[in-house]
């Protein structure tokens, strides 16, 4: 095709546009996935409606949405060409940061021969297996939902779909279905599982994203 | 960054916007004056594959015009133009397994490689006019490069029909006198 014949065809059906994000309904839709393979595949626990009544599964859904939110817009400015992706890089990383330090100073406040117990809970070794499970039912929806989006760094945004489909898992799994509840385990294992899920967006990314 | 390159960059984000909202008259302008700064940018890039260019252009120009929407109105067109074109130049690169060693520049080469001539033209005759009494330049600029017609030109700078005829005339002969030295 010539370049003219191709200006002529693109310019004669443009219609207006709203600016590009990730699109909302398909993120809703990761949230409900993520929700589903927590019930149907973990199970809910089974004192649910007390548990929920407590401040520990809001405060771990908070630091994991948190993690979600973050990483949404930072896969937002990856997405559009020439932006800096760094105010949302800084925003991502002062919530694990925020989260390490809870957990760091709850640990030092607790006796020391309970430390070890808090840590490692009786899930730690389960728990990023749990997240990355749940992960990879979110995950396809989110990085759906970035289609519109141009990233010109197809890792790094690849990267940030993980992590956000990493948040939106951990908080299904939080809330739904982990009794865990010391901020040193959180800080520690949801971090790990929602990373894990990072960098395996990251290398779906590499591939998928492209454009 | 010369004032060509300033220029151009407003120029192009007034038609970038108009397109957004669905003007099909500047999103035809605005392809073209990319492929008119793409061209360039690309050949200079792929020595020994030129023919590649077209492609890249072409690419490019359905890039800009697929992910229009991933423009951020607040912010320099050229910036956001110069990222899509880099990122196909990598990706090109890529495909053909040649290693992608493409440094980040400014964003303006875009532009500069476009304007370079405009701007330089463009200095020198302000250079030129610059000879002329205030009055008279503003009238010759309006006549010669402002498109306006003599009784347009003049009535805008204060001069009947006749007058600024005359004036024309009479600036144009010192302009030509000033750039050849020969005719004293």
């Amino acid at each position: 095709m010539k370049t003219d014949d191709l200006i002529d065809a693109l310019s004669a059906g443009i219609e207006p546009v709203r600016p590009a994000r990730l699109d909302p309904a398909l993120l809703a839709w990761a949230g409900a996935a993520a929700a589903a393979a927590v019930a149907l595949l973990l199970g809910v626990r089974p004192d649910l409606t007390q548990a929920l009544q407590a401040p520990i599964p809001w405060l771990k859904g908070v630091y994991t949405a948190a993690l979600a939110g973050t990483a949404i817009w930072l896969a937002t400015r990856l997405g559009r060409p020439g932006v800096n992706p760094r105010p949302a890089l800084f925003a991502l990383l002062a919530v694990v940061g925020i989260a390490v330090a809870w957990g760091g100073i709850e640990t030092a406040m607790t006796p020391p021969d309970q430390r070890m117990a808090g840590w490692l809970g009786r899930t730690w070794d389960i728990c990023g297996r749990n997240i990355l499970l749940v992960s990879a039912f979110a995950g396809p929806l989110v990085f759906l939902s970035a289609r519109r989006l141009a990233p010109t760094r197809p890792s790094a945004a690849g990267l940030a779909l993980g992590v956000a489909a990493g948040g939106v898992a951990a908080t299904a799994y939080g809330l739904l279905h982990c009794g865990e509840a010391t901020a040193a385990f959180v800080a520690t294992w949801y971090t790990l599982g929602v990373a894990a899920a990072g960098l395996i967006g990251a290398v779906i990314g590499r591939f998928a994203l492209r454009w | 960054m010369g004032w060509g390159v300033v220029d151009k960059e407003a120029e192009l984000k007034r038609l970038m916007l108009r397109g957004l909202d669905g003007d099909p008259v500047a999103w035809r302008a605005l392809l073209s004056e990319m492929r008119g700064a793409l061209t360039p940018f690309f050949k200079r890039r792929l020595i020994g594959c030129e023919a590649d260019a077209e492609d890249l252009v072409q690419d490019c120009l359905i890039a800009i015009h697929a992910k229009r929407a991933t423009y951020d109105r607040s912010l320099p067109f050229t910036a956001w133009a110069y990222a899509i074109a880099r990122y196909k130049l990598i990706d090109h690169f890529r495909r053909q397994g040649r290693r992608p060693d493409v440094p980040l520049e400014e964003a303006s080469v875009l532009l500069a490689e476009h304007t370079v001539e405009d701007g330089a033209v463009r200095r020198d005759l302000k250079k030129v006019l610059s000879i002329l009494p205030l009055r008279q330049r503003r009238l010759i600029e309006d006549v010669r490069i402002g498109g306006y017609s003599l009784a347009e030109a003049g009535a805008r700078n204060g001069f009947t029909e006749g007058a600024a005829k005359v004036s024309v005339h009479r600036s144009m002969k010192t302009l030509t006198a000033s750039v050849s030295p020969d005719e004293d």
